[in-house]
Parts: structure tokens; sequence; C-alpha cells
């Protein structure tokens, strides 16, 4: 089949038979990307990882810098961007503050049985606001009480944020969206 | 407490507005990346460091970059220069290894890649390896990108702007012309 006959003067790039010479453009294109997805794949969670730190490093807000940690969690380690906690000693309920300009965030950490991770906070001053957990693939949510406590009942174990978003009256700023207000962001924590 | 507060998954439903968007361009995009940094002869773990600091420098000059367009150039542009710098320190330390299409597994060597890659792929990578280096860089970059972006991104990888639809044109027509001299080909024609 490897016949000679494959005359480089009959390749009218127009194809007027009803015969191309060979797939398209889009065709090819579509085989060379068929080619490297199969033989040099994208890591698995690439993006994801990606989306996790851009989206933390575009949050308008304020980093919160850890002030105390017991013993057990004060190990840290320089990997992820800026702070993060490296995982205390397996069941030990570890407690964790953070401090900005005017809140102060501090949070308890306990193992559940499953696995997961459950996380009280309070912040004080106290203020009513949404809290959200920044995680690999999602975030969750939920809102602080009047006392300025907070409680995540069952949080995958794994690197992630959080993010005291300000009081609802702080958003209400003119033709800006809720992220231009300062929500306080503290430093990735590896529960 | 934890019982009364809600929670929420937040990752389809997802965060406000300017967060959703650059969370799909980081899809879309991170896969064009991936190759322009393999393509610079880098490792899995360099190609991944590389392309997480090209988003990451992304942020700083997101608000330079006007068209959607323009951010996908600016993106392949800087995932290049840092895939280089980082080649080019490697290399210090490491024997040189510069043909990119190495860094594949040559399906010919053993079974267990040849069974990795489909006919027609095994077709394509050996179609492509006789191509000039130029035009395997161009060819794996540009399957990737999204085709409103095709010129900006040709143009940024060195071509002049007049002569991009040539040259990929060329390349095209170049792999097209030895697919069409390997058995594959010639078989599927005279089905």
């Amino acid at each position: 089949m490897s016949n000679p006959s494959a005359d480089h003067g009959a390749e009218d790039p127009r194809g007027e038979g009803p015969f191309t010479n060979g797939p398209g453009d889009g065709a090819l294109f579509a085989m060379v990307r068929s080619l490297f997805e199969a033989a040099d794949p994208v890591p698995a969670g690439l993006a994801e990882r990606i989306r996790f730190s851009v989206a933390l490093a575009g949050l308008e807000g304020e980093m919160a810098r850890l002030t105390a940690a017991d013993a057990e969690a004060s190990e840290f380690d320089e990997h992820a961007d800026g702070l993060a906690l490296a995982r205390g000693a397996a069941e030990e309920s570890r407690t964790i503050t953070f401090d900005s300009s005017d809140l102060t965030i501090m949070i308890r950490i306990d193992a559940n049985a499953d696995g997961t991770a459950r996380l009280d906070g309070w912040l004080a001053p106290p203020r009513r606001c949404q809290v959200e957990i920044a995680l690999i693939g999602g975030s969750l949510e939920v809102g602080a009480d009047a006392d300025g406590r907070f409680a995540f009942p069952s949080v995958p174990r794994g690197t992630v944020r959080i993010v005291v978003r300000p009081p609802e009256r702080g958003s209400v700023t003119d033709g800006r969206g809720p992220t231009e207000a300062r929500s306080v962001i503290t430093p990735a924590l590896v529960l | 407490m934890g019982d009364d507060s809600r929670h929420r998954l937040a990752a389809a439903a997802g965060p406000p507005a300017p967060v959703i968007a650059l969370d799909d361009l980081i899809d879309e995009l991170t896969p064009v990346l991936w190759q322009v940094a393999r393509a610079a002869g880098l490792g899995r773990e360099d190609a991944e460091d590389v392309v997480q600091t090209a988003w990451e420098s992304l942020l700083s000059h997101l608000n330079t970059i006007r068209e959607p367009g323009a951010l996908t150039a600016w993106l392949v542009t800087a995932t290049r220069r840092e895939a280089w710098r980082v080649a080019a320190a490697r290399r210090k330390t490491q024997p040189a290894d510069h043909e990119w299409l190495g860094a594949i597994p040559d399906p010919r060597e053993n079974s267990e890649d040849r069974a990795l890659l489909a006919e027609e792929q095994r077709a394509v990578w050996t179609a492509l390896r006789t191509l000039p280096p130029r035009c395997q860089e161009l060819l794996r970059i540009v399957a990737f990108v999204p085709r409103p972006d095709y010129d900006l991104v040709a143009a940024r990888l060195g071509m002049a702007r007049g002569s991009v639809g040539p040259t990929r044109g060329r390349c095209l027509d170049k792999l097209r012309s030895a697919l069409g001299n390997g058995s594959w080909v010639e078989e599927e024609g005279h089905r």
C-alpha cells in the first residue's frame, strides 16, 4: 500500500475531486490533540489545584496572621503559598488563632469518627456574617451567629482556608460586588 | 450548635462572578499551557509548577488584558518563557535531551506503550516526528488552543503576524502529507 504514486504534484490543496487529499485542518488538529491527550495527559487535578490557589490569591481581602497555635499544630509547611499548617497529631483537637487588623478568628479542629474534621470557630469582636471554608474543588459556607460563633460539623481532610466575609452591611457599596468589601482570609491549613 | 448551620457545597453554585469566569478559563486553558510547558522539554513536575506560576503571574496583569484572546496569548507566552527558563536551568545539571517528542512514549518501543495509543494516534506520532521541530511545537500547542485564539497565539509563538496563516497551513500540509505516506492512511484511503 505504500505506493510511490503518492504524487505530490496531484496534491491539489483545494481537492477538486470527490475524494479529498486527506483530513482537513480541523480534523488534523483533532488528531494531534487526541495523540497528546493519550500520550501526555494533563495531570489529574492540576486545573483544580490552580483554581484553588488563584481564586484565593485573587480574592480581595486581608490576609489574617497566625498568632497562636497549640504545640501539636505548630509545625509549618512552606509549600503552599505563605503559611500552611502541617497536620497535627492525628486525633487530637487543635486550637488555632488568627489575627487581622480588626478581627480575631479562633478555631478548634476535632477529628470526626468518619475521617472528616469538625471545625468550631469564634470571631472577636462578634459579628454576624458568612464564613466560608475554601477547599480544593469547592467550598462550604455557614453563618456566624450574633456571638460570632460558627461551626462546620464535617469538613473533608485536606488543604483549606477560612474566609470570613464582611458583615452584611459592608457589601452594599454601590457597583461593587461583595468581594470588594474586605474579607479576611486565613493562611492555608491542612486539616 | 452545628446542626442548625446551613451547609452548602458551592462548587456548582459558585462564588461571585469574577471568580467563576476565571475558573472556567483555568479549566479551558490549562491543557494548552500544559502542552506549552511540555513542548519546551520539561518533565511533568516542572511543567506543573510552570503552568501554575503562569496563572499566578496572570493575576497581577489581569487588568492590563482586555480580551480573552489576548489573555490566552499572554498565558502561552508567560508559560513558554518560564518553561525555557526552567529548562535552561535544568540543562546545566542534567544531560541534555532536547528533542521534546522524546518526552512522550515512543509507541514503537514496547507493547505496553503501544497499547496506550490507538492506531491513529501512533500514525500521527510517527508523522509528527518527521516534521521540523518548530512545526511540531506549533501544531502541538495550537491543537489545544480555542479556535478564536489561533491567530494571536500562533503569532506569539514567534512568527510575524502576516505569515501566521501560511505557516500554520504549511505545518498542517506537512503533517497531512507525512500522514499520507504512512500505511495507516493508505489503508484508510482504500476503504
